[in-house]
């Protein structure tokens, strides 16, 4: 066993290694052209320059390609004039994730049980549900604009939308499934109202729901960064597609290193957010067999 | 002993023609509370709105039913709404169709050989977590735009979702299952074919139904940010710089409806192919 | 030693687990079964009689002595021994035709004998209402006797079955066990039978080789001399009863 997951994690180490030499050496073979697949070193270079905030002032002129050194200035210059950096551009975006799992887990969970738990809500509510689920969130954000005006709300309503949309389906599917044994096991052992539904229905439901959580930790993600490429001026999303608004946007000319760079961090921080959701996932459930 | 309330129970509950019957109500209830809400907003509500770097004028934020069908049959009768939901729909169809043949493949291929899962481990975890959208920059860099970067955009949204999906589908195959077929005297290739790929379909044809979902979600940001050929995002985008907010409410009620009718496809494929499970629904 | 070899031959089998406490499952088992003979192998939870039948099906490789089916080592699974599993392991997405028929299609018979091979034995385990059903259909004992025909359905040399039976309430296990004996009166097939209840043992079994608790050795071999076809005056036949106290005395 103990051998078994060292040599996982020795391949996996080796995989990623193994990527990224392949990677350095084919970016800097001059295969390929370096406005489209950036040397290694500039996505380096992208990426300290974005965490520092600041430019070094500029080492030997001869040594560098004119070319992309032009290009690449344009999209980490125009960010670092505005003051953008990756953890803070990241800050921002996590911020809204947040914001949008603080307010979107609770409604779908509340949403989900109820419509789990008593057949008449079920009958009422779900073909609304059914057809609300089917809009994509991020297709409202023009309407949702014309009624909030060009603010944080705007941005943050899709996200709320989306998690709550996710989060109905497991809490539904939680609910229904306990409600058979579980329930009438409880009910004859005299348990009301109350009771049953603290100490019998939540925790039974709960290992569906947090496994849903997950879910829409990731569909949160994909939002806010959806949301902030169509119109935002700052956070991840605007870091990768190098600010404008709206069609303007498609005539940006973005630096291959940045977008790199910027998704490396989305996955990473993606990831840290999973990490966390399942460790908490893990103890809450420690009962489930 | 039985509940005392007897109406509001789940398993002595009403039939299907009442639970239709309530679904039609609250639907109908909702369209109505729709109506009234227009007639009441009819000049009440602002029509001068501040978009950050202009006000816009004459927004009607509740259009009334009529002015909704009237726009409805003039997007009908130009021809622009059904070939914008031909360009969207096409581009939903092969893009989901090529990121879930390739995801499925893979995600096959790194369920079965335990090396080749620890080799691919690192890379489906990142993959997992980029957000798809995120890689359209780079493939507006690399392609360029045009139908190949959005195809290739929705493919790689349901790429990684049948990929996780196929991979668990394939891992978590039942151990007693494989120890019967070797009993019986299957080898490798006819175990593969006749217990893993069924064991695993559920699991499969789950994420393809959340696959296409993304591939809507996807295709509609795309298309928001690209909006040049007739498409549905077009249409959002065009609505919302005049901005007209009956196009814009006919423009997402047809997404709407496209999403839902797509899902109601999958779902029936999917209940006929996994009729066999011993639970149903 | 004379006459022709034994079906199955074990000697001196014995099982460690491995990992951080290794476990020894099986001391040193020795165990033959003859031609045509239904063989029961008894013992209490946890003694090791699945461990023993993974190793006599060629699941597990046995960590000292060896196991030998008609002569030849048993080195992996094989249709040779048709071996059911105590879990439910119907597969559900197969008809009960298509489960009966999975053996030969691995074997690579044509369609049509296929056919006729999975309706008789469908025909003689009752379901041929059912040949074109999924096993949702079914009940859990009707699941279990598809598992055994899709056994038979290969013609193995020797049958193991790790408690059939186990999951079912008492009447439909005492069904099933009169529908396998009947199918064993038509089919003599040799069978080597794991359960941990006697009467289903005695009910059942020519001889039955009782294990001790783990680590399991063989305790006690003892003949069933009842006259077949058993039924439920068996049952309540005074040898039966005396046979049930003696396994009772040795058990405990």
């Amino acid at each position: 066993m103990e051998r078994l997951k060292s040599q996982r994690l020795m391949l996996g180490l080796a995989s990623l290694g193994g990527m990224v030499l392949s990677y350095t050496l084919l970016s800097h073979s001059h295969l390929l052209r370096p406005e489209i697949v950036p040397p290694a070193r500039e996505i380096a270079v992208a990426f300290s320059e974005l965490v520092v905030g600041t430019r070094p002032p500029p080492p030997m002129e001869g040594d560098v390609h004119a070319g992309h050194q032009m290009h690449s200035s344009d999209h980490v210059g125009t960010l670092l004039q505005q003051g953008v950096t990756l953890q803070g551009s990241l800050a921002i975006t996590a911020a809204r994730v947040l914001f949008g799992l603080a307010a979107g887990v609770p409604l779908g969970i509340l949403l989900g049980l109820l419509m789990g738990f008593s057949r008449r809500a079920d009958d009422y509510l779900h073909p609304i549900y059914v057809l609300l689920r089917s809009v994509p969130p991020l297709a409202l954000i023009t309407y949702v604009m014309l009624w909030l005006g060009h603010s944080e709300a705007h941005r943050l309503i899709p996200i709320v939308y989306a998690v709550a949309a996710t989060m109905v389906i497991p809490a539904y599917h939680g609910a229904r499934d306990v409600l058979g044994t579980y329930v009438l096991a409880a009910r004859s052992l005299g348990a009301r109202r109350w009771l049953l539904i603290r100490k019998v229905l939540v925790p039974a439901a709960g290992p569906t729901v947090l496994a849903g959580l997950r879910y829409a930790v990731a569909i949160a993600w994909m939002t806010a960064v959806g949301s902030e490429m169509l119109m935002s001026e700052n956070g991840m999303g605007n870091l990768i597609v190098g600010g404008g608004l709206w069609a303007s946007r498609t005539q940006t000319k973005a630096d291959p290193a940045v977008v790199i760079v910027g998704i490396v961090a989305l996955a990473t921080a993606g990831w840290a957010m999973d990490a966390l959701a399942r460790a908490g996932t893990a103890r809450l459930t420690r009962w489930v067999r | 002993m039985l509940p005392r309330n007897k109406k509001n129970n789940f398993f002595f509950g009403p039939g299907i023609r009442t639970r239709t019957a309530r679904g039609l109500l609250s639907l109908g209830a909702l369209a109505i509370v729709y109506g009234v809400a227009a007639e009441i907003g009819r000049g009440r509500l602002p029509d001068r709105i501040w978009l950050g770097t202009h006000y816009v004028e004459n927004v009607q934020l509740l259009p009334p039913y009529g002015s909704l069908a009237e726009e409805a049959v003039f997007l009908l009768q130009s021809g622009i709404l059904l070939s914008s939901i031909a360009v969207s729909a096409g581009r939903v169809l092969l893009g989901f169709m090529l990121g879930a043949a390739f995801g499925i493949l893979l995600g096959i291929a790194t369920g079965r050989a335990t090396r080749a899962e620890y080799l691919a481990d690192p890379w489906v975890t990142f993959f997992r977590f980029t957000p798809a959208l995120a890689l359209l920059p780079l493939y507006v860099l690399w392609f360029g735009y045009g139908e190949g970067t959005k195809i290739l955009l929705v493919a790689s949204s349901v790429a990684v979702v049948t990929l996780l999906g196929a991979h668990q589908g394939v891992r978590s195959v039942p151990r007693v299952y494989l120890d019967a077929a070797s009993a019986l005297g299957a080898g490798p290739g006819l175990a593969f074919r006749k217990i893993v790929l069924p064991a695993a379909l559920p699991h499969i044809f789950a994420s393809l139904r959340i696959g296409l979902g993304l591939a809507w979600v996807t295709i509609v940001v795309a298309e928001l940010i690209d909006a040049r050929m007739p498409s549905l995002g077009y249409l959002l985008t065009l609505a919302g710089g005049y901005p007209r907010v009956s196009t814009m409410v006919v423009g997402i009620a047809t997404i709407g409806a496209l999403v839902l009718a797509f899902d109601l496809f999958a779902l029936s494929v999917h209940a006929r192919a996994t009729r066999w499970m011993r639970r149903t629904g | 030693m004379t006459g022709p070899a034994p079906r199955l031959d074990a000697v001196d089998v014995g099982y460690t687990y491995p990992g951080d406490t290794p476990t020894q499952a099986l001391e040193s088992v020795n165990l033959t079964v003859q031609d045509s003979e239904f063989v029961a192998l008894l013992g209490p939870v946890g003694c090791g009689k699945t461990t023993l039948l993974r190793i006599l099906a060629g699941f597990l490789r046995p960590t000292k002595g060896a196991v030998r089916c008609d002569g030849a080592e048993v080195d992996g699974p094989s249709p040779q021994r048709g071996y059911v599993l105590q879990e439910d392991a119907i597969f559900p997405w197969m008809t009960v035709r298509e489960n009966v028929e999975f053996g030969l299609l691995a074997r690579g018979m044509p369609p049509a004998a296929r056919v006729e091979v999975s309706s008789e034995l469908i025909r003689l385990i009752g379901l041929s209402r059912f040949a074109d059903a999924h096993p949702k259909e079914l009940s859990a004992g009707m699941s279990k006797m598809v598992e055994v025909a899709r056994v038979l359905a290969i013609d193995p040399a020797i049958l193991l079955l790790d408690e059939p039976f186990g999951a079912l309430d008492a009447q439909t296990r005492a069904r099933m066990q009169d529908e396998l004996a009947r199918l064993w009166e038509r089919r003599r097939k040799t069978v080597l039978f794991v359960t941990h209840d006697a009467e289903e043992a005695l009910y059942l079994a020519d001889r039955i080789v009782v294990l001790s608790s783990r680590p399991g050795r063989v305790e006690a071999d003892i003949p069933v001399e009842l006259p077949r076809p058993r039924s439920l005056e068996s049952r309540f036949s005074p040898a039966f009863s005396a046979l049930k106290r003696r396994i009772w005395e040795t058990l405990s």
